[in-house]
């Protein structure tokens, strides 16, 4: 058994004054799958790209399956596979191109490596693409063969950098799939940066929110969402302004409360019983809420709280985009 | 709408995972075939190269070829002239090898590539040498065009194979420095400009006359100009014979100024590695 281990201690990475990563520590286990979270520009990228020793640390170390990334760069690539958030194909070539000198690239020979291109496209299914040049693929055919290609080699640590950013629901679905088989299957540790809070939920053993450059909050998605103080009653006002008095009368019921727009949030430990209560309160008070809903937190409200920002909007931006 | 329905990945028998490790040159072949493949799949880049070459052979023959009687003493003027069409088209050649690498770094794939363990130097060699034997491959079509007009190469078929192979030299000295400049900027307007500020090095020696009629600054110029000695022996091989002092010098500067700009090259992506 490799060590499949990445351990970061630290990590800085300033460009001039601008400070992009400003001392990131964590460690991932052998065989985990660990959720990078963060908006557009927190230093995800930056991240992925020092541990896959695209660019070098400012100060800080890290090492990916027991290699340090500065002294060890040949071999922390040999055992990495990495798809950038950018896809990284020449247009120009074909698929078994690309995939068989992908895997020369690795060692493999000439039989070997055509043999792998052939399972790998099969695997993302672009088995009748073969003709055509990458250039005239869709986004999604890119994407899926770009991952692909980080496959190849059968790498310890597979590094995925927003692997589903535009890609429509189907084919994130069945780059989920495909993400969750490679780690249970074959134990490959996998760090995986996204903006889409579903994907980190659904995948990750451990998540990680990152926010301009530092590590907000770390933990399992259960816990952090356990963290949040409970269930929450979702209450929403005709006018902003009730929203105010109302936090002042339940003050004392909840353990924590949270505004977004119109809608007020209370936590506490047992919702689903407290809300006549709740109800009967605001009442005497001739306060009336247009709608009521039960709500688990979600690791948006999460992100929330750390950070003191929504998430969703960015995703819908993503989305368009 | 795309539904893949996804299948294990299995192990794949013989292979023994990420530990074996390809031999350099292997490398340096596998990376250059596959640059000197897309090169001719986008051929809008060669052409020019290639009519520019031919142009010049023409024009210079055209306008300078009975001049040319006075100081030549019967050397033949297309033979002296044609050595200079080949290396202004290994400065478009060399131009070429810079877009090379732009279009990698465009796409992405030049980061793909840094991610692997393949060796770096094989990854700047590749384009420097596709280009250079694109570059052949146009200065064989000058070479044709000069027997058409009437050349008699002086050492035969073996001379013109012997041109060849400092237009090789030629084309990846001139993409080192290139494929440099390419990775120190990052844009495709800089990398051919660059091969444009190049060009008046071909005018900066002995361009339209032997250096011995050179004088003052431009004769200082030529002969710190390595071009000189590239197209000296060139031209020897066309209109003398087999001249090894000359030859050998013009080996021996061609193959110092290809390790300079290679290190050149290599140098500049360890900028960029630091830089970002």
């Amino acid at each position: 058994m490799h060590n499949r281990e990445i351990v970061v201690d630290n990590l800085v990475k300033r460009y001039g004054d601008f400070t992009a990563v400003g001392g990131v520590s964590f460690r991932v286990e052998s065989g985990e799958v660990y959720g990078f979270l963060g908006p557009n520009g927190a230093g995800k990228s930056t991240t992925v790209s020092m541990l896959t020793t695209l660019s070098l640390p400012t100060t800080g170390t890290a090492s990916v399956g027991g290699y340090d990334v500065r002294s060890h760069a040949y071999d922390v690539r040999r055992v990495a596979g990495v798809a950038l958030q950018e896809i990284g194909l020449d247009p120009l070539m074909k698929s078994l191109e690309l995939l068989s000198l992908q895997g020369r690239v690795f060692g493999m020979n000439y039989k070997e490596s055509m043999r792998r291109a052939h399972q790998l496209l099969e695997l993302v299914n672009l088995t009748e693409f073969t003709a055509r040049p990458v250039g005239k693929y869709s986004g999604g055919m890119r994407r899926r063969l770009d991952l692909a290609l980080a496959l190849v080699h059968e790498p310890d640590v597979l590094f995925l950098d927003e692997p589903t950013t535009g890609l429509d629901p189907a084919s994130r679905r069945d780059i989920w799939k495909e993400v969750a088989r490679l780690n249970s299957e074959l134990g490959i540790t996998i760090f995986l940066t996204t903006q889409y809070l579903e994907e980190a939920d659904q995948l990750a053993n451990r998540i990680a929110i990152i926010n301009q450059g530092v590590i907000a909050v770390e933990g399992k998605p259960t816990e952090l969402k356990a963290n949040m103080g409970g269930d929450a009653i979702n209450l929403a006002f005709e006018d902003v302004s009730l929203v105010d008095k109302a936090i002042s009368e339940v003050q004392d019921m909840v353990t924590r409360t949270q505004v977004d727009r119109d809608t007020l949030r209370l936590y506490l430990p047992n919702a689903a019983a407290a809300v006549p209560a709740v109800v009967t309160r605001l009442q005497a008070a001739h306060l009336h809420p247009i709608s009521l809903t039960l709500t688990q937190p979600t690791l948006d409200d999460v992100f929330l709280k750390v950070t003191g920002q929504r998430f969703t909007t960015e995703e819908k931006e993503e989305k368009v985009a | 709408m795309t539904t893949a329905v996804i299948r294990p990945t299995q192990s794949i028998a013989g292979y023994t995972g990420p530990s074996r490790k390809m031999p350099f040159l292997v490398q340096v072949w596998m990376m250059s075939r596959r640059s000197l493949v897309t090169m001719f799949r986008d051929p809008a880049a060669i052409i020019p190269g290639l009519i520019l070459g031919v142009f010049f052979l023409v024009i210079y023959e055209a306008s300078l070829g009975g001049a040319a009687q006075f100081f030549l003493r019967g050397q033949s003027y297309l033979g002296f002239i044609l050595p200079l069409s080949v290396i202004s088209t290994a400065l478009s050649g060399a131009g070429i090898a810079g877009q090379a690498v732009i279009r990698d770094i465009d796409s992405g794939y030049f980061d793909k590539l840094l991610l692997t363990p393949i060796s770096r130097a094989a990854l700047l060699l590749a384009p420097m040498i596709a280009a250079a034997l694109v570059l052949v491959l146009q200065s064989s079509a000058v070479v044709v065009v000069g027997i058409l007009l009437g050349l008699e190469p002086a050492t035969g078929w073996l001379g013109v194979l012997t041109l060849l192979g400092y237009a090789l030299l030629i084309g990846v000295a001139l993409a080192g420095l290139i494929v440099g400049i390419a990775l120190r900027t990052n844009s495709a307007s800089a990398t051919s400009g660059a091969s444009f500020l190049f060009f008046p090095l071909t005018f900066l020696t002995a361009t339209f006359t032997p250096k011995e009629l050179l004088t003052g600054w431009l004769k200082v110029a030529a002969q710190w100009n390595p071009i000189t000695y590239i197209l000296e022996a060139c031209r020897s091989l066309l209109n003398i014979g087999w001249e090894p002092q000359v030859l050998f010098t013009g080996l021996w500067v061609s193959l110092v100024v290809c390790v300079i700009t290679f290190a050149f090259a290599y140098f500049s992506l360890r900028a960029r590695t630091q830089r970002r």
